[in-house]
C-alpha cells in the first residue's frame, strides 16, 4: 500500500488539539467534581453502627489474643439472645429504591452532571469539529477488525487499518491518559472517566446503601461459629526455645 | 505507639496552667534551644507533626515566636491549619497572647465553623472558666451530633475538675456511641486506674489488644494490669502477655522485669503446681533472668564484676520480694 | 501508630506483621514509577521509530528493565519494601501498555507520519 502524505496543517490544527482538549477537559472535570461534592453528613444511628460493626469483626479477628473469658464475654455482649446487641437493637430496614430517597437523587445527579455528561458533549463535538480527518498512524499492523473501531467517520475500504480518524483517536486519548491523570492529581481523582465507564457496565451491583439490619445479622453470624483458640498458649514455651506444649506432655 | 496517642485533647489535664505553668516554662526555655529553620523546613516539620499527630508543644510556639508569627502569610492555605496547631501548643504552654491571636485569625476568616467554636471552648477552658466551656461543647454537639471531638472534650473538663467518677461515666456514655474508638478506651482505662478499678481497667486494655494485636506496648500494659490484679490466674495471664510482648520486642526491659516476676509469682503462689508445670515455669525464670543479665553486660561493654554482682544481687532480691508483695 | 496493620504468617507460623499505610505508599510510588516510564519510554520508541513488534518488545524491555532497576534500589533486603516480587512486575502491566500506546503513537505520528 502507497503511503499515504498527511498535511502538516492538520497536525496544528487536529491532532494536538484533540490531544490538549482531551487533558484539560479531565483536570477540569477533576476540579468541577470536587466543587459539586458535598459532604456526607453521617447520622449518629448510622455511625454508632458502623463502629459496632468494625469492633465485632476487630473481635473476630484478634481475639484469640484475649484470655478465654474475656472472649467469651465480648461475643455474649453482641450475641447473646436476650441481651445481645445485634439481637436488641432493631434498625429499620432501609429503603431499597434510591428513587425514594432526594438526597441520593441529586448525588445521582450530580455524577452523572460530572461525568457521563462532558463524555458526550466533548465526544460528539470533536466528532462534529474534527470530522472525516485521518490523524494519524499507529505504529503496528492492524488486522481489518479493528478498522471500524480505529476509523471511525471515514469509510474507506481500501485504508490500511493502522490509520486513525480524529474521532478514534479521542477515545485513544481518553483511556490513555487516565494513568497521566494520577500522575499529575493524585489518586483516587475524578478525571478518571473510564472507571466509571466500568462502574456503569456492572449496573445491576450499583453500591446500595448499607443496611444495618442484614449487616447485623451477618455479622451475628460470623460471630457465633467464631472459635476462640487462645493464641498465648504455649508462649512460654516458644519464648524459651522449647516450641513442644509442656503442657500436653503433662496430660 | 506513644506518638499517636497524644491527639484528641481529652489527655492533657497535666497541662501546666497558671503561674506555675510560666515558670516551668521559663525554666524550660533556659535550656531549650531552639535550632533555627528556614520557612520551609518549619513548614515541612509542623505538617509532619501534624500528620503524627505528635505535640511537641514548645518547640511549635517556640517556631511560631521566631518567625512563623511575621511570616504566616507566606504559607497561603496551609496557614489556617497552622493556626489551629500553633492555638492547641499555645494552650498546652499557656501562652494566652499567641491563643488569641490565633483565634482571631481563625475566626474572620471561619465565623461559624464548629473547628474555630471547639478551639475557644478549649480556650475558656485553659482559662478554667469550665462552665462557659461546657456550654460552647453543648451548642457543638448540638449542632453535629456525629461530632466526637467535643464530647472528648466534656471528659477532659470533668476531669480537670478532678471529678473522676462523671468523667468515666461520661465516657462510658461516649464509647456507647463511639465504640471502636482506641483513644477513648485509653484514657478510660487510665480513668480507672486512677480509680484502682483493675478489673475494668484490664477491659479497656483488651480492647486495645483488639485494635492493636502487634503492638508490644500494648501488651505489657495489660500484663501490668493483670498483674497488679493478682491471683493465680491473673498472673498467668500477665506472664502470658509479658511473653508476647517480648516476642514482638525483645528489648522490652520492663516486660523482661514483668515475665520474671510474674513467673516467680506462679511458681510460689500454687503448692498443686503439676511437676512438668513447675520445671516449665522455673525454665521461665531462668530464661528471663538469663536475658535481663545479658542485656546489662551488653550495655555496660566491658561487663565490671561489681556492677553484675549487684544486679544479681537485685535479682535475687525481687524473686523474695515478689511473692511477697502480692500475697493477700 | 499505624493507622491499619496486617499480618501474614510465613510457611514457619511465626507472625510477620506490617503496616498498611507503608504498604499502600510504596505501591503509589511504584505506580507513579511504572506510568513515568510507561510515558518515557513510549516517547523514545515514537522518536526512534520503532514499529510493530519491535516496538512491543521495546515495552517489555522498559517493563522489566524498570522491574530490575526497582529491585536494585530496593536491595537485598526487598521484603523490608515489597510482600512479592513477582507482582512488582506484573502489577498495571496493561494500564502501563495503554499510557506506552498513547505516547509511542503520538510521538510517532508527530514525528514520522507528518
Amino acid at each position: 500500500m502507497a503511503e499515504l502524505l498527511l498535511d502538516p496543517d492538520i497536525r496544528v490544527w487536529v491532532f494536538l488539539p484533540i490531544v490538549v482538549i482531551t487533558f484539560l477537559v479531565g483536570i477540569v472535570r477533576h476540579y468541577v467534581s470536587i466543587l459539586l461534592a458535598t459532604q456526607k453528613r453521617a447520622e449518629l444511628q448510622q455511625l454508632q453502627d458502623s463502629q459496632v460493626m468494625i469492633r465485632a469483626r476487630l473481635l473476630r479477628e484478634n481475639g484469640h489474643y484475649l484470655p478465654r473469658s474475656s472472649f467469651i464475654m465480648r461475643r455474649h455482649f453482641f450475641n447473646n439472645e436476650e441481651t445481645g446487641y445485634f439481637k436488641t437493637q432493631k434498625r429499620a430496614a432501609v429503603s431499597q429504591n434510591p428513587m425514594t430517597d432526594p438526597s441520593m437523587m441529586t448525588e445521582m445527579l450530580k455524577g452523572n452532571i460530572t461525568t457521563v455528561l462532558p463524555m458526550i458533549i466533548i465526544g460528539g463535538w470533536i466528532n462534529w469539529t474534527f470530522s472525516g480527518f485521518v490523524t494519524t498512524k499507529v505504529p503496528f499492523p492492524l488486522t481489518l477488525r479493528f478498522k471500524p473501531m480505529l476509523q471511525r467517520g471515514i469509510e474507506l475500504v481500501s485504508l490500511d487499518a493502522a490509520w486513525v480518524s480524529s474521532a478514534s483517536w479521542y477515545f485513544l486519548n481518553v483511556f490513555g491518559l487516565r494513568s497521566i491523570y494520577t500522575l499529575v492529581l493524585g489518586e483516587n481523582n475524578a478525571a478518571d472517566q473510564s472507571q466509571h465507564l466500568q462502574d456503569q457496565m456492572s449496573g445491576a451491583a450499583m453500591a446500595m446503601p448499607p443496611d444495618p439490619k442484614v449487616a447485623f445479622k451477618a455479622e451475628w453470624e460470623a460471630l457465633e461459629i467464631c472459635e476462640h483458640r487462645w493464641a498465648l498458649e504455649n508462649i512460654e514455651g516458644v519464648l524459651v526455645g522449647n516450641p513442644s506444649p509442656a503442657i500436653e506432655q503433662a496430660s | 505507639m506513644g506518638r499517636g496517642e497524644e491527639d484528641g485533647g481529652e489527655r492533657d489535664p497535666g497541662r501546666v496552667t497558671g503561674e506555675k505553668g510560666a515558670q516551668v516554662m521559663e525554666m524550660l526555655g533556659k535550656h531549650f534551644n531552639c535550632p533555627k529553620y528556614t520557612l520551609l523546613e518549619a513548614r515541612d516539620k509542623l505538617r509532619l507533626w501534624r500528620e503524627e499527630n505528635e505535640r511537641r508543644s514548645l518547640e511549635v510556639v517556640d517556631m511560631w515566636d521566631s518567625y512563623l508569627q511575621s511570616n504566616i502569610h507566606k504559607l497561603g492555605d496551609e496557614r489556617l491549619l497552622v493556626w489551629e496547631q500553633v492555638c492547641i501548643a499555645a494552650l498546652d504552654c499557656n501562652r494566652m497572647d499567641v491563643v488569641d491571636i490565633c483565634l482571631v485569625s481563625l475566626a474572620t476568616e471561619f465565623p461559624s465553623s464548629m473547628r474555630v467554636r471547639k478551639l475557644q471552648a478549649m480556650k475558656m477552658e485553659a482559662l478554667e472558666k469550665y462552665d462557659e466551656a461546657l456550654e460552647l461543647l453543648d451548642q457543638i454537639i448540638k449542632r453535629d451530633e456525629t461530632n466526637a471531638a467535643p464530647r472528648k472534650r466534656r471528659v477532659a473538663i470533668l476531669k480537670a475538675k478532678g471529678r473522676i467518677a462523671e468523667a468515666i461515666k461520661e465516657l462510658n456514655e461516649y464509647l456507647k456511641k463511639f465504640m471502636s474508638d482506641q483513644e477513648a478506651w485509653q484514657e478510660l482505662c487510665e480513668l480507672y486506674l486512677l480509680e484502682q478499678d483493675y478489673a475494668k481497667a484490664a477491659f479497656c486494655m483488651e480492647e486495645l489488644i483488639l485494635h492493636n494485636p502487634h503492638n508490644h506496648l500494648v501488651h505489657q500494659r495489660y500484663a501490668d494490669i493483670k498483674y497488679t490484679q493478682g491471683g493465680l490466674e491473673n498472673m498467668e495471664v500477665a506472664r502470658a502477655h509479658y511473653c508476647l510482648a517480648l516476642k514482638l520486642n525483645q528489648n522490652n526491659m520492663r516486660a523482661l522485669y514483668g515475665l520474671l516476676l510474674a513467673a516467680t509469682n506462679v511458681s510460689s503462689m500454687t503448692k498443686s503446681l503439676s511437676a512438668p508445670k513447675k520445671k516449665e515455669c522455673n525454665k521461665l525464670i531462668a530464661w528471663a533472668s538469663k536475658q535481663i543479665r545479658n542485656r546489662y553486660e551488653e550495655v555496660s561493654g566491658r561487663s565490671p564484676e561489681c556492677e553484675l554482682e549487684a544486679l544479681n544481687g537485685m535479682l535475687g532480691a525481687l524473686q523474695i520480694a515478689g511473692p511477697q508483695s502480692s500475697s493477700p | 501508630m499505624c493507622a491499619g496493620r496486617v499480618k501474614t504468617a510465613r510457611g514457619t507460623g511465626d507472625i510477620v506483621a506490617f503496616s498498611e499505610s507503608a504498604v499502600r505508599n510504596n505501591a503509589a510510588v511504584v505506580e507513579y514509577c511504572r506510568t513515568s516510564m510507561s510515558a518515557l519510554s513510549g516517547s523514545t520508541a515514537g522518536i526512534l521509530g520503532l514499529t510493530g513488534f519491535l516496538g512491543f518488545g521495546f515495552y517489555l524491555f522498559a517493563v522489566f528493565g524498570l522491574w530490575c532497576l526497582l529491585l536494585l534500589k530496593a536491595g537485598v533486603r526487598w521484603e523490608k519494601y515489597f510482600t512479592n516480587r513477582r507482582t512488582l512486575l506484573t502489577n498495571g502491566f496493561l494500564g502501563g501498555l495503554f499510557t506506552y500506546i498513547l505516547f509511542w503513537t503520538f510521538l510517532y505520528g508527530m514525528v514520522h507520519v507528518y
